[in-house]
């Protein structure tokens, strides 16, 4: 079985955002980029699959601009066997993305697409999902665990009532939540030897897919900056605070 | 090189989160209370597969020192040509670990250093294969523990003039050898010990006595290894004395397998490869104090404002970051040197070995400045920059020995 990965390029998660003056979007010049968190837990999955025995080779896939090309050098030294990438250099929104991974599907026939369940720049959260659908497969979102069992996967899945386990047919769509697993530390021969591992590089127009801008981004303002607070005396006069502001 | 490359960064991003997840919660038992700094160092060195890269570099050196005994290829090593870059990246591979540790406990890679790269090195770059094979690849793997041992009671930065450990031939091709040595590093720990000493000759006056070297192995008989020293920092760097009494080594611990094999100019060379690595010591702690001090110049209010607010105190974070900037350029010079296969001179080593120190020492006693009463406890941490920050004017050559190796080296290149 092959198993698709796919990773995304973007603002570290240790960076301070910083938005830009004309509200078009956030800095990313000369900013720390790296993988999507989430999206390396979904990479150590799939190795852990694979070195389980459970799979025989690890496809990584990036959608971006050239610079991508380095989260896929992190994924190939991770574990990796070989990589493509889309090369777009327009933002990708969930649709894209997912007829990209349904095109790339169809022609890599993978057991399992792991994906993130969300990227840490947009929080859109909607690929995997559209994914499944296009390609007319299940779908197992917020993976908390997952367990291989011949041609079914058994995943357990975070929701807000609680953890809940079902029971896919592969191929499957599998995105991946936080506790899934801890993502390995990248061994130093390892980082070199990914500069010898393949990455193919594609476009939209190759696949033969074409972008879906139906979202448009019409601001990006910073969150506002929160009030000093006030230190009341006593609980009478909390109440008629809280009272004068309409607040009760 | 201008800045670390995307790949390089997430290096040291990780790097840093197995030292803040792996090392930093255990580390004052290792730094305070004699837990020896091994195991944790060998645990990282695996993390990172720096014990493969090790004996992939062993394997390639030891199959062209076989070449060259077969007369196949010439002696002198391949310099990288310039633009291959693999010697940079490698040296990059090298310093950031180095950098990272520093931030919290400089003495871990005193004592890291020590074993694989001046140890290990120095058997590595003069020693026989033979030599090489038994002792050398533990120690560049940290599998075991080396110490290199110079210094003496009386023969510190004149330690060739004032050496009295002395090894006498024994008749049948062996050494005999007794004396003391001190301010070991790895000294109470270390399994293979690399010794320079004199040789005593009948007939030879002891000025003109050689310089000789040898490869011991702990619980050789006469060979006795103190406990730890108490310091004034690196407390996660074992330091101690070594006594040797009647200590018998064969030919086969001959360093070099000559009585030339490793002399004054090699241990001299041994010196260079030093001095590169504090300048990214140096770095690690500059870049640790500036942080600290600009958070906390951030949020102690003093007088109904933050004392980042005082012009006094903007000039020590600003000197600070003159320093941070300084360093890493000097650390990525260095890099690029590698890069292209060249070698500083003595001088400019020398230049960026005493800078790096004086600056580490001011910048980290700033730090404290500026954190006030707070930067006095041990909580805040940067007393311990403070302490271990010391050590680097004095180890590796002193300050002062460093202003003379300067100028001699000019003196002697502009032909005077």
């Amino acid at each position: 079985m092959k198993l698709m990965v796919s990773v995304k390029r973007v603002v570290d998660y240790n960076v301070r955002i910083q938005v830009k003056p004309d509200g078009s979007g956030v800095v990313t010049d000369g900013v720390k980029m790296s993988m999507n968190p989430f999206d390396e837990i979904a990479m150590e999955e799939a190795l852990r699959i694979k070195e389980a025995g459970n799979a025989e080779e690890i496809i990584a896939v990036t959608i971006g601009e050239q610079k991508a090309q380095e989260q896929l050098r992190t994924a190939l030294a991770m574990g990796a066997d070989r990589a493509i990438h889309v090369e777009v250099d327009e933002d990708i929104q969930p649709l894209t993305a997912a007829r990209v991974l349904k095109a790339l599907a169809d022609k890599e026939q993978p057991g399992m697409v792991l994906l993130g369940k969300q990227a840490i720049d947009d929080d859109q959260g909607q690929t995997g999902q559209m994914l499944a659908a296009l390609w007319d497969r299940p779908q197992a979102t917020f993976a908390s665990k997952v367990d291989l069992d011949g041609q079914k996967a058994k995943v357990t899945r975070e929701v807000d009532a609680g953890l809940e386990t079902i029971e896919v047919d592969l191929p499957a769509v599998v995105t991946t939540d936080l506790r899934l697993n801890e993502p390995r530390y990248v061994k130093l021969p390892d980082i070199m030897k990914a500069k010898k591992k393949p990455i193919d590089t594609t476009s939209l127009a190759d696949l033969g897919v074409e972008a879906a801008p139906g979202l448009k981004v019409t601001n990006t303002a910073p969150p506002p900056e929160r009030q000093g607070g006030k230190k009341v005396e006593s609980v009478d006069e909390l109440v008629s605070e809280l009272k004068n502001r309409g607040l009760i | 090189m201008i800045e670390w490359s995307e790949s390089q960064q997430s290096i040291r991003q990780m790097v840093r989160d197995f030292v803040e997840k792996e090392i930093v919660p255990g580390l004052d038992e290792i730094e305070y209370n004699g837990v020896p700094p091994y195991d944790i160092l060998r645990k990282m060195i695996r993390t990172f597969g720096m014990d493969e890269l090790a004996r992939q570099n062993f394997d390639k050196q030891i199959a062209r020192d076989r070449a060259v005994e077969a007369g196949e290829v010439s002696e002198q090593p391949q310099a990288d040509k310039g633009g291959s870059g693999a010697g940079g990246e490698r040296a990059a591979m090298t310093l950031i670990p180095i950098i990272e540790l520093s931030r919290h406990a400089q003495g871990l890679v005193t004592a890291m250093g020590v074993s694989m790269g001046l140890t290990g090195g120095a058997i590595m770059s003069k020693g026989t294969i033979e030599q090489k094979e038994r002792w050398a690849l533990d120690l560049l793997t940290l599998d075991k523990v080396g110490a290199w041992a110079i210094s003496e009671p009386n023969a510190g930065s004149d330690a060739f003039g004032q050496m009295k450990t002395l090894a006498r031939r024994d008749g049948e091709g062996g050494y005999i050898i007794n004396g003391n040595k001190t301010w070991i590093t790895n000294g109470p720990f270390a399994d293979t010990i690399v010794l320079i000493c004199k040789l005593d000759e009948d007939g030879v006056a002891p000025e003109d006595r050689k310089i000789v070297s040898f490869i011991l192995d702990s619980g050789m008989p006469g060979l006795e290894q103190s406990k730890p020293f108490k310091k004034m920092g690196i407390g996660s760097s074992p330091t101690g004395e070594l006594f040797l009494k009647d200590v018998h080594a064969g030919p086969e611990r001959l360093l070099g397998g000559s009585e030339a094999g490793y002399g004054r100019s090699g241990a001299k060379s041994t010196f260079m490869q030093e001095r590169a690595g504090v300048a990214a010591m140096a770095l690690g702690m500059v870049e640790r104090a500036l942080e600290l001090s600009v958070g906390y110049a951030n949020e102690r209010v003093q007088f109904g404002r933050a004392i980042g607010d005082n012009q006094l105190v903007q000039l020590k974070l600003a000197k600070m970051e003159v320093a941070r900037v300084n360093l890493q350029n000097m650390v990525f010079r260095y890099i690029e040197t590698m890069a292209e296969g060249r070698q500083m001179t003595l001088a400019e080593a020398s230049a960026m070995k005493l800078y790096a120190a004086q600056t580490a020492m001011e910048v980290a006693t700033e730090a404290v400045q500026v954190h006030g009463g707070y930067g006095y406890m041990r909580e805040s941490r940067v007393e311990q920059l403070m302490r271990d920050a010391k050590i680097l004017q004095i180890y590796a050559g002193t300050d002062e020995m460093q202003v003379i190796a300067i100028a001699r080296d000019l003196r002697q290149r502009a032909g005077t």
